[in-house]
């Protein structure tokens, strides 16, 4: 499937679809086996200078056309996490490292970490929306994300990418804020919440969490057109891909390569395969070469 | 999608252990396993030790969750979700049993005149289920010798010819079933482990309770005897809450 290889973001993609951070990519090995079965690279879960355990379960509602999740930003730590990494390497396919914090010089300690565990590109996670100090609340500051991105690109040797929210008012100001970055990836999770009528309390343990999967697919295709229609930078489309129809609309509305995060929870790890199949098959049915081809065809 | 079913009778099977029964309309398989919500506690992963009309959840107390699901009565709600995971295979034939701790509640569904059990446990308060196998064919294993056969739980395996059974099936912290695999290994293939690890979202996602790639809450609980020995991390090494890599 020589035509559905693509460039994005500053790195090469055998297959253009990349497992999103926070599904499935705690593990090493788990992310290993996902590369192995389709994927054309995989974001690590965010990680971030401390240990944290996340927050205490129910981290995740099963909603109307998706998931809501508040999982708390769990991950080990910076110091270990490059065994993992080694591991999801072993696929020899491109390993995203996602990172969090709450400053400029924690973003620069952490990215270079990141390389020297081998990384292809860094992800910027300027969007959870669920954890105080962290993730949206850094990314909805614009002069915040200029001087982080402008900091890295001075210094980091690999790519970067800026993970936004579609939880602000404004996204081309963000973006625009961004714009330093390799490829902007669109979207986080959408803020949401869920209430137990028996318990007559919020569900999840952090009340707040972020809505994924098909119901927020039309947001993602929204901003991603946005972005590109308005500011013309490079995307990476993410938000309620689970079918190669959905990925050629991200595509299709300017997204250079795509996510799938919450779709390997109704469809599993074959999701990858079954998408490539389906755009490699649509492209070869209208005679189309290479996926750039069709990157930004339904602007108007 | 959370479910609200009331309790309907609650047993207290050993000092640290009771059953929750309740009716709750949905099916499911020997092996499968259900979230349960506390509200303002947690929601932790159970498998339920009756799987027909009525069901049964049997709770070892170990943390506050479990505690304040000891002070359900009946006729207050429980919080469920699932079933969900890939439950035991059924076989026709004799079959065997092997639980170590409150690990023979989810094998309790599959008892019936071609079982044996092998029960393990510190001591004898903390046996569970022995009286339900037919004609005694239930071996008993005590750390402290205070019932049955002292030792641990492949002591009792040594007790019986395994080829006589068509399937073993075995349930238990993950150390216990990593020594019963190592006991069981070259003697036959027909076992089946059910795994358990830190789980958080139940529903493939989060990636907590994963081993070699597979997340036990989607691609098992149950693998068998084949998927365990090609497992690097069975055993051996895990992640903790955090994600942190630690080794057994």
């Amino acid at each position: 499937m020589s035509g559905i290889s693509v460039k994005a973001g500053g790195i090469s993609l055998e297959t253009p679809g990349i497992l999103a951070s926070g599904i499935l990519d705690e593990n090493g090995y788990t992310m290993k086996r996902i590369l192995q079965e389709g994927a054309g690279g995989a974001v690590t879960k965010s990680i971030g200078m401390e240990e944290r355990p996340g927050y205490v379960p129910p981290v995740v509602f099963e909603a109307h056309g998706g998931i809501i999740n508040a999982m708390g930003l769990p991950n080990p730590g910076i110091d270990n996490f490059g065994d993992e990494i080694s591991k999801a390497k072993e696929s020899s396919k491109p390993v995203i490292g996602s990172i969090f914090a709450s400053t400029p010089e924690q973003f620069m300690k952490l990215a270079e970490r990141m390389v020297d565990y081998g990384v292809s590109a860094i992800e910027l996670n300027l969007s959870c929306p669920h954890v105080r100090g962290f993730g949206a609340e850094v990314g909805s500051d614009p002069v915040l994300v200029k001087e982080i991105v402008k900091n890295l690109k001075g210094s980091i040797s690999i790519p970067i990418w800026s993970k936004l929210s579609p939880n602000v008012t404004d996204i081309l100001s963000i973006a625009s804020a961004a714009s330093d970055s390799d490829a902007i990836v669109l979207i986080n999770t959408v803020r949401a919440m869920a209430i137990d009528i028996y318990a007559r309390m919020p569900v999840l343990t952090n009340t707040y969490g972020g809505l994924s999967g098909r119901a927020v697919k039309p947001i993602g295709l929204r901003l991603v057109y946005e972005v590109k229609k308005e500011l013309g930078l490079e995307i990476i489309g993410v938000g309620g891909i689970s079918t190669w129809v959905d990925a050629m609309e991200y595509v299709m509305a300017g997204a250079s390569a795509f996510q799938v995060g919450t779709a390997l929870w109704n469809h599993g790890r074959s999701v990858f395969n079954e998408i490539n199949e389906g755009l490699a098959s649509f492209m070869n049915e209208h005679n189309i070469k290479s996926l750039a081809e069709l990157r930004g065809v339904a602007i108007r | 999608m959370m479910d609200h079913v009331r309790v309907t009778r609650k047993v207290r099977d050993t000092p640290t252990v009771f059953s929750l029964y309740f009716n709750w309309n949905r099916d499911v398989e020997p092996g499968q396993f259900v979230m349960v919500w506390v509200p303002g506690h947690s929601e932790v992963p159970m498998s339920l030790s009756q799987t027909g009309k009525e069901k049964c959840l049997t709770i070892k107390m170990y943390g506050d969750t479990t505690k304040a699901m000891d002070a359900l009565e009946p006729g207050d709600f429980i919080y469920i979700r699932g079933p969900y995971g890939k439950p035991f295979s059924r076989v026709k034939g004799k079959t065997l049993l092997i639980g170590g701790g409150s690990g023979m509640a989810s094998l309790r569904p599959m008892i019936n005149e071609d079982s044996t059990g092998i029960l393990a446990a510190r001591g004898k308060e903390e046996l569970l289920f022995e009286n339900e196998f037919h004609d005694g064919k239930a071996i008993c294993v005590t750390e402290d010798g205070s019932r049955g056969i002292k030792g641990i739980i492949t002591a009792g395996i040594d007790s019986v010819d395994l080829s006589g059974f068509s399937m073993i099936y075995v349930c238990g912290p993950e150390r216990m079933l990593y020594a019963v695999y190592k006991n069981i290994q070259g003697k036959t293939e027909n076992v089946e482990f059910s795994l358990e690890r830190s789980m958080k979202c139940g529903i493939g996602l989060c990636d907590s309770c994963s081993v070699d790639g597979f997340e036990i809450c989607r691609d098992g609980p149950t693998f068998n005897m084949k998927q365990v020995s090609e497992m690097e991390e069975f055993g051996r090494t895990r992640l903790d809450r955090s994600g942190k890599r630690i080794y057994f």
